[in-house]
């Protein structure tokens, strides 16, 4: 009876330390992603967006540059299939889009949702992967880092099931972005010819052209 | 003055709320009248570039997926942000109004059928009794349809090749203005609808990609 007791409480002692040590290491893998992502002052890179959803037969491309300049300046900017630009820079969001030749800005509420969506984007590229409440975060290393946001209550229900983060180990850059919004929607993000530290004008976010 | 104002005023009123007169055409009997049709013969996929204008300022620009099936009648849409946001998806047919997804201010109570009805003018022929054939004081040839449960449809080619489609209430009042500047050719390349409603606005559609639809859509890779 007494080893019984003894076998569960080991047990018990087990369970509490596999259940800790992950925890610390993935406590430590998010510090250390900071800690390397902290060395990135800029980014430039191009990207293929691929959206994928029921009601089409194959992907829908997009395509376009994305800028980056810590701490939260972001220039994300489409070519492909519509032009349009955000630029999110000192806290101030704006949204442009293509009409007749020129570039106008967007008279919706569309820039106020962007905000949110850039200032994500803004602390993941600082490797700020757990600040977002709204998000559990979690993390599988393997040839690259792969961090999984998964939305926490039901303020997402219905818009996103998950965010899926790849970023190299090589230099903590951002490698692609899977935003899986329903069993049969997802949006990829996939970053190309991904430029680190180089010197971006200040410019590029504020002026659209 | 005030009641020449008004005499004005109730005379526009009235001009604007009438269907436009239809005439015989000279010499043709009716029946030799071909009238245009535009409309779908097939399933097809449609990607458009979608500007939506109010207040005769562009507001936003969307991307439209529409998927048809003229048989059934049956519609599948989905409307996204330039930067691919699915912001609403519905499914219209023999079934029903099905919205799977409407983010604000696409969530609205009517917003959904609304859309379907424009889709459905555009793109389908029109169903209704043929009431009218004959030109316009212009000169153009136009088929106008009485529609149920009540309504009018004129559909009609301009000078310029043009193709026109044009929703009227029971009463008179024009609800829609279609107009598909790419003619029978090429009908859906450019598509201006003009709207009105409490605030009128209109959206001009610019095709980005078009597919006849074979079989069923594929799942994702």
């Amino acid at each position: 009876m007494i080893q019984i007791a003894s076998m569960k409480k080991v047990f018990l002692v087990l369970l509490i330390l596999l259940m800790l040590v992950p925890a610390s290491v993935r406590a430590d893998n998010f510090e250390r992603l900071r800690r390397d992502s902290s060395r990135i002052s800029t980014i430039s890179a191009d990207f293929v967006q691929k959206k994928f959803m029921k009601i089409l037969s194959k992907p829908l491309v997009s395509e376009g540059k994305f800028y980056y300049t810590a701490p939260d300046s972001i220039r994300w900017e489409y070519s492909q299939p519509i032009k349009s630009v955000v630029i999110s820079d000192k806290g101030n969001t704006k949204r442009y889009i293509a009409s007749g030749g020129k570039m106008i800005e967007d008279k919706t509420g569309g820039a106020q949702a962007m905000k949110i969506v850039l200032d994500e984007v803004a602390g993941w590229m600082s490797g700020k992967f757990t600040s977002n409440p709204s998000f559990t975060a979690t993390l599988k290393e393997g040839s690259n880092t792969q961090i999984t946001l998964t939305p926490v209550g039901k303020s997402m229900a219905g818009m996103i099931e998950k965010i899926e983060i790849t970023v190299t180990r090589k230099d903590a850059s951002i490698k692609s972005v899977r935003i899986v919004e329903s069993a049969t929607a997802e949006t990829r993000i996939d970053f190309q010819h991904v430029v680190i530290n180089q010197e971006i004008q200040p410019s590029v976010f504020q002026d659209v052209q | 003055m005030k009641g020449f104002i008004f005499l004005i005023g109730s005379f526009l009123l009235i001009s604007c709320a009438a269907l436009p007169a239809i005439r015989p055409v000279p010499n043709l009997a009716e029946k030799n009248i071909i009238c245009p049709s535009p409309f779908l013969t097939g399933k097809i996929r449609l990607i458009h570039a979608i500007e939506v204008r109010a207040a005769g300022q562009v507001q936003t620009v969307m991307i439209g997926v529409t998927m048809m099936d003229p048989v059934t009648r049956t519609i599948s849409c989905a409307l996204m942000s330039a930067e691919g946001v699915a912001l609403f998806e519905a499914v219209s047919g023999p079934d029903g109004l099905k919205v799977s997804r409407a983010l604000p201010p696409f969530d609205a109570a009517d917003f959904a059928q609304k859309m379907m009805d424009d889709i459905d003018l555009i793109f389908l022929a029109p169903r209704g009794a043929l009431t009218e054939k004959g030109i316009f004081a212009t000169g153009e040839t136009v088929c106008r349809r009485h529609k149920e449960p009540g309504g009018w449809i004129d559909v009609w080619q301009g000078h310029d090749g043009a193709i026109h489609i044009c929703r009227y209430s029971e009463g008179g009042r024009l609800q829609r203005s279609v107009t598909l500047a790419g003619g029978l050719a090429n009908p859906y390349s450019t598509i201006d609808l003009q709207a009105s409603e409490r605030v009128d606005y209109s959206l001009m559609m610019t095709l980005i990609e078009s597919e006849a639809v074979r079989d069923e859509p594929q799942r994702k890779e």
